[in-house]
C-alpha cells in the first residue's frame, strides 16, 4: 500500500441555513473544521452518533452539495465546489457512495437490469444491448446473486434487504471507483447478513485497492472493517488514529464514552456504570470551545473557551483535547 | 439484574402458542408452537431477526392482536390464571395494571399535540378512577423516576430528545406498577450512548420496583449482557433457550452459533467472521422439517423431513436440533 | 409501480372497474351519438316528405321562330309538376317521457333524449381535454419547480400560491363575462387557466419528496444528467399521483363547464349538458315540475363525476398499501 493520499480534507465546514422564520439567519453547523487524509487502499471509519456530521462529510466528499469553507483535494488536485460539467462526470465515476437504506437506493420502477446497466450507459461503456446484458450478469455473479437470471428482471421490492444491498454494491463497484463512501451500509440489514456484506467490501478492498470511508455508529463494526478510525462528535473530529490504538487506548473522553457504551458480551457481567449526563448538543447553537465540554467528566476552564488543538498522543494517533 | 435461583415462582407461562395473520392465501404462522416460562423478577431476552415472530409473540401475550392477526391455539398463563381465554374486556382489567408493553419506536407513539404529562395521566385514568390531582402527582413521580425533571410535565413530545421520549414511554408502562413489562426493541432507534443509559435505567428500575422484563431485540450482543435468560427465535419457533451466559459461551444450535459469530467484537483478536447465507422460509407454507435446514452448516438427512425434538441440558438450557438427539433429556417436542 | 402492474391492479379493483365502465359507457354514447339519438337535438318537428307522383304532368309550350328559309328556332318551355305529400309531426311541447320521446321534450318541442346523447360529446370532450391540459401544465410546472428549486421554484410557487388564493369560480365568471367569443374553446381555456394551481402544488410536493430519495441522489452521483433524472427516475414514480390528478382535474372540468354554461356564459346554442340545464332553468322547468328536462343532464353529470371519483379512490388504494383491503 503506497503512502499516497488519494483524498484530503482541510478544515472543511458545512453550514446549512435554518429554514425557519423564528431562527432567521442562523445556521446548522453540520460540519466544522473537519480535516483528515485518506490513503490509497485504506479503510477509514468515521464513527459517531446522530448529529456527529459523518453523513454530511460523506455527502461533501460525494459532492452532493458544496462545502461552506475549507479545501478538499482529490488525487492531488483541489476540487472547486462550484464546478460542474465534464470534469464532474469523471469525478463521479471515481468517488461513489453506498447508502444506508438498500431499498430507497433503488428506483422501485426499474428492473435490476435497468438499474445495473445504467452506469455503463451513462459513462459510455455500453457494448450494445446484448453485451450490456451479459455484463450485468457477470456483475450479479460477482456479488453472489446467483443464478443471475433469477434476479436480473426482478424489481427491487421482490428482493430481500441483503440482496438489495448487494445490488447497490454491485452498482457502485461497476463503475470502478477509487473511493467508496459507505454510509452505514449494514445497519438496516438483518444481523446474519451483515457480516457477508462487510466481508464483500473488504474483499473489494483487497482485490481492487479501493479506498473506503466507512461510516457507522457501531464501534465494533468499525473495528472489524477499518485500518484507521476518526471519531466525530457534533460536527467535529475528536480523535483520529489507527483503529487498534483509538479503541484500545482511547484518549478523548468521548471516545472512552463510546467504548464503554458499546455492547461487549465477552466482558461478562461485571460492568462499570456509564458516567455521563446530557445529550448531543444542538448544532444550531453548539457549545463554545470544545463541543463535548458540557458532558465531559474531565472538563476544565479552558474547554469552554476555545476549541482544542490537535495533540499527537501516539504515532499517527491524534486527539483534540486539552488533557 | 441477576436473580438467584431462589425466586423460582413462575409469573408467565406460554404453552404451545400458535398465532399469526389471516391472508387471502391462507394463514401466516408467525408464532408456531412456542412455549416458555418466565419467573418472577427475571429478565428474559428474546432474540431473533426480522420476521421471526418476536413482535407477534409480544402482541399475543398482551392480547393486542388486531385485524387479521389472531391466536390460533395454545395457552398463556399469567400469575396462575389462564389469560389467553379472556375476552377483550376481561383482559382490559389486567392490561397495563399487571402487564404492560413498551413498543418499537415508542417515541413515535406519543401524541404530538398533547403534553407529555397529560398523556401519562391518560394512561392512569384509563385504568384507575382517581382524582385528576392525584393522577398528576403520580405522573410527575413517574417522570422523576426515569430521570426527567418534573418541569417537563408540560412539554410536548417534539421538545424532548429521542432518549427522553423513550423514557417517557417506559414511565408510562410502569405507571401502574405492573409485574411484567414487555419491551419490543426499545432502544433500536437510539444512539449507542443513549441506549446504554436507557438500559441502565431499566435495570435500576427493575431492582427498585421488582418487575420482570421480556426484552425483544435483534441485537444479540446487547441481550447477552443484560439478560438472565435468552431465547432465540427463528421462523416462528424458539430454537434455543437458556441462561444468557451459557447460550453465549456454549451455543448449541447452529443458528445461535452463526449469530454469535456474526457480531464483531470490541476486544480480542480481529479475525474474519462469517454471516449466515440465505434467508428465512416463507411462513405461509413452512417446511416440514427443521426450518433452518437450508442454511445450516451441519445439516443431516433427517433435518429436511422431521422437526427436531427439544433436548434439555443441565442448567435449564434447551435446544431443538437433531444434532443432540440421544444426548441430554428429550422433551415433548 | 410499473404501468403493467398498475393496470392489472386497477382492473382488479372493484371501484376502478365500476368507474371505468361508467366512463366507457359515456364514451360509447358520445362516439355513437348519430346512431343512438333518434332525432336532431335542435329540431322540434319531424318533417317527412313523400313524393307521390313524379312528373305528374308535363306542360309544354313551344315558341317557334322562323329565322330564314332554312333556320327554325324553337324555344321550349317545359314545366314538370310533382305531387308530394309532406307530413309534419310537431313534437309536443314540454311533454313528459313517452314512447316516442324517451326523456320528453323541451319547451319548444326538442327531444331531450337526443340532446342528452349529443351533449355527451361536448361535455366529455371538454372535460377530458381540459383535464389533460391542466394536468400537463401542472406536471411541467411541478417538475421544474420541484427539481430545480431555487429561483425557479420561488417564482413558480409564488405564481401558484397567488392563483390558488383567487377563488376560481368568480374568476371564471368574470373572465367569461368579458370575452366576446362564446363557445367551447374559450371555456376550455378559462377552466384550464383557473384550475392548474391545485394539482401543481400537489405534484410539486411529490417531486420534492422524490428528489430527496436516495435513488435520485445515487443517479446524480453516478453522473446522470438532470433531464434523465426527471424523466427516468422521478416521473415513473409519480404515475399514480399524476393519474389521480388527471381524474380530479377532469371531474372538476366537467362540473366547471356545466356550471359556466348553466349561468349562460357558454355558447347557449351548443348542445351540452350544461346548456341543457341552462335552457331548463330559463324556461322554468324546475318551477313547472318538468323533471325530465333537468334531471337527466344532472344525473349524467353526477354519474360521470362519480366514475372519476371512483377511479380516483381506486388509484389512492392501489398506491397506498395501507388502504388496500387484504
Amino acid at each position: 500500500m503506497a503512502d499516497r493520499f488519494i483524498l484530503e480534507l482541510k478544515e472543511v465546514s458545512k453550514h446549512f441555513p435554518v429554514r425557519s422564520f423564528r431562527r432567521f439567519g442562523q445556521v446548522v453547523h453540520a460540519m466544522d473544521e473537519v480535516s483528515f487524509r485518506l490513503k490509497e487502499g485504506e479503510v477509514l471509519a468515521l464513527v459517531g452518533e446522530s448529529g456527529s456530521g459523518k453523513t454530511t462529510t460523506a455527502s461533501i466528499i460525494a459532492r452532493l452539495y458544496p462545502q461552506t469553507s475549507g479545501k478538499f483535494v482529490f488525487e492531488g488536485k483541489e476540487i472547486d465546489p462550484g464546478r460542474s460539467g465534464k470534469r464532474n462526470l469523471a469525478y463521479r465515476k471515481k468517488v461513489q457512495m453506498i447508502f444506508q437504506d438498500p431499498f430507497s437506493s433503488l428506483n422501485p420502477t426499474h428492473t435490476i437490469f435497468q438499474i445495473l446497466s445504467r452506469p455503463y450507459v451513462i459513462h459510455g461503456d455500453a457494448a450494445g444491448k446484448k453485451g450490456l446484458r451479459s455484463r450485468v450478469q457477470v456483475l450479479l455473479e460477482s456479488v453472489g446473486l446467483e443464478p443471475p437470471a433469477q434476479f436480473i428482471d426482478k424489481f427491487p421490492h421482490e428482493l430481500s434487504g441483503g440482496q438489495r444491498q448487494r445490488v447497490n454494491i454491485a452498482r457502485t463497484f461497476s463503475v470502478e471507483p477509487l473511493v467508496i463512501l459507505a454510509d452505514e451500509p449494514t445497519s438496516m440489514l438483518d444481523v446474519s447478513i451483515r457480516m457477508s456484506i462487510m466481508n464483500m467490501m473488504l474483499e473489494y478492498r483487497e482485490t481492487r485497492n479501493v479506498s473506503t470511508v466507512y461510516i457507522t455508529h457501531d464501534l465494533a463494526g468499525a473495528r472489524y472493517m477499518s485500518d484507521r478510525i476518526a471519531v466525530m462528535y457534533a460536527g467535529m473530529i475528536m480523535e483520529i488514529g489507527p483503529t487498534e490504538h483509538v479503541i484500545g487506548q482511547a484518549f478523548h473522553p468521548y471516545t472512552k464514552l463510546l467504548r464503554s457504551a458499546a455492547p461487549a458480551p465477552e466482558k461478562g457481567l461485571k460492568r462499570q456504570k456509564l458516567v455521563t449526563h446530557g445529550d448531543i448538543p444542538s448544532l444550531i447553537d453548539p457549545p463554545s470551545g470544545c463541543r463535548f465540554h458540557p458532558r465531559c467528566p474531565f472538563k476544565m476552564e479552558e474547554c469552554s473557551k476555545r476549541i482544542p488543538d490537535w495533540k499527537e498522543v501516539d504515532a499517527g494517533h491524534f486527539a483534540r483535547c486539552f488533557l | 439484574m441477576r436473580n438467584s435461583e431462589s425466586s423460582k415462582q413462575v409469573l408467565l407461562e406460554v404453552r404451545n402458542l400458535q398465532a399469526g395473520y389471516e391472508v387471502k392465501k391462507g394463514f401466516v404462522g408467525a408464532v408456531d408452537d412456542v412455549s416458555f416460562c418466565l419467573h418472577k423478577g427475571e429478565f428474559l431476552g428474546i432474540a431473533g431477526e426480522s420476521g421471526c415472530g418476536k413482535s407477534t409473540l409480544a402482541f399475543a401475550i398482551m392480547n393486542l392482536l388486531r385485524d387479521n392477526a389472531r391466536i390460533r391455539s395454545g395457552e398463556i398463563d399469567f400469575q396462575g390464571r389462564l389469560v389467553s381465554a379472556l375476552s377483550g374486556e376481561g383482559f382490559n382489567k389486567i392490561r397495563w395494571v399487571n402487564l404492560s408493553m413498551v413498543f418499537q419506536s415508542a417515541m413515535n407513539a406519543l401524541n404530538p399535540v398533547l403534553k407529555v404529562g397529560e398523556q401519562l395521566c391518560d394512561a392512569i385514568h384509563a385504568h384507575r378512577s382517581i382524582s385528576a390531582q392525584k393522577a398528576k402527582e403520580r405522573a410527575q413521580q413517574m417522570l422523576q423516576l426515569v430521570d426527567i425533571g418534573p418541569e417537563r410535565y408540560d412539554s410536548y413530545p417534539h421538545q424532548l430528545s429521542g432518549g427522553m421520549k423513550q423514557r417517557v414511554m417506559i414511565a408510562m408502562a410502569l405507571v401502574l406498577e405492573p409485574q411484567l413489562v414487555i419491551m419490543d426493541e426499545p432502544t433500536t432507534a437510539l444512539d449507542v450512548v443513549v441506549q446504554r443509559t436507557i438500559i441502565e435505567k431499566i435495570q435500576e428500575l427493575q431492582q427498585q420496583l421488582d418487575f420482570s422484563v421480556i426484552f425483544i431485540t435483534h441485537d444479540l450482543s446487547l441481550l447477552v449482557e443484560i439478560s438472565d435468560r435468552l431465547a432465540i427465535m427463528y421462523a416462528g419457533k424458539i430454537i434455543e433457550e437458556g441462561p444468557a451466559q451459557d447460550v453465549f459461551s456454549h451455543p448449541l444450535h447452529p443458528y445461535t452459533h452463526g449469530l454469535m459469530n456474526a457480531f464483531p467484537s470490541l476486544s480480542g483478536p480481529i479475525r474474519r467472521m462469517g454471516g449466515i447465507e440465505g434467508k428465512p422460509p416463507d411462513l405461509l407454507d413452512p417446511p416440514k422439517g427443521c426450518r433452518f435446514f437450508p442454511r445450516c452448516s451441519q445439516v443431516m438427512d433427517r433435518c429436511a423431513n422431521t422437526y427436531p425434538p427439544e433436548i434439555l441440558f443441565e442448567g435449564d438450557h434447551r435446544v431443538a436440533c437433531h444434532l443432540y438427539e440421544g444426548k441430554g433429556d428429550m422433551q415433548n417436542g | 409501480m410499473m404501468l403493467g402492474d398498475l393496470w392489472k391492479l386497477f382492473l382488479e379493483n372493484k371501484k376502478a372497474l365500476a368507474g371505468l365502465l361508467i366512463l366507457l359507457f359515456f364514451v360509447g354514447v358520445a362516439l355513437f351519438a348519430p346512431w343512438i339519438a333518434p332525432y336532431d337535438p335542435r329540431g322540434n318537428k319531424l318533417v317527412d316528405q313523400e313524393v307521390l307522383e313524379e312528373s305528374r304532368g308535363r306542360k309544354q309550350t313551344v315558341e317557334r321562330t322562323q329565322l330564314d328559309e332554312f333556320t327554325e328556332e324553337r324555344i321550349y318551355d317545359q314545366t314538370f309538376t310533382t305531387r308530394t305529400k309532406e307530413t309534419t309531426v310537431k313534437f309536443p311541447l314540454k311533454s313528459p317521457p313517452t314512447s316516442k320521446h324517451l326523456l320528453g321534450t323541451t319547451h319548444s318541442g326538442q327531444d331531450i333524449f337526443s340532446q342528452v346523447v349529443w351533449g355527451t360529446r361536448v361535455s366529455l370532450s371538454v372535460g377530458l381535454v381540459t383535464g389533460l391540459f391542466t394536468t400537463l401544465v401542472a406536471l411541467t410546472l411541478a417538475l421544474s419547480a420541484g427539481y430545480f428549486g431555487g429561483r425557479v421554484d420561488e417564482v413558480i410557487s409564488l405564481f401558484t400560491n397567488v392563483f390558488l388564493v383567487i377563488p376560481s369560480l368568480p374568476l371564471m365568471i368574470v373572465i367569461a363575462a368579458y370575452i366576446t367569443v362564446r363557445g367551447v374553446v374559450p371555456i376550455i381555456l378559462i377552466l384550464g387557466l383557473t384550475s392548474w394551481p391545485w394539482p401543481t402544488r400537489l405534484l410539486r410536493s411529490q417531486v420534492l419528496s422524490l428528489k430527496n430519495r436516495d435513488f435520485v441522489r445515487v443517479a446524480a452521483s453516478l453522473g446522470e444528467k438532470p433531464g434523465f433524472i426527471i424523466f427516468r427516475e422521478i416521473l415513473p414514480n409519480m404515475i399514480s399521483l399524476v393519474m389521480a390528478s388527471f381524474f380530479q382535474s377532469t371531474m372538476a372540468a366537467i362540473i366547471g363547464e356545466a356550471t359556466l354554461e348553466f349561468i349562460g356564459l357558454g355558447n347557449v346554442s351548443v348542445v351540452s349538458w350544461g346548456t341543457l340545464l341552462y335552457w331548463a332553468q330559463t324556461n322554468g322547468a324546475l318551477l313547472s315540475g318538468a323533471w325530465w328536462w333537468f334531471l337527466p343532464p344532472g344525473i349524467c353529470i353526477a354519474l360521470i363525476g362519480t366514475s372519476f371519483a371512483l377511479m380516483n379512490f381506486a388509484i389512492d388504494e392501489i398506491s397506498n398499501p395501507k388502504l388496500r383491503k387484504r
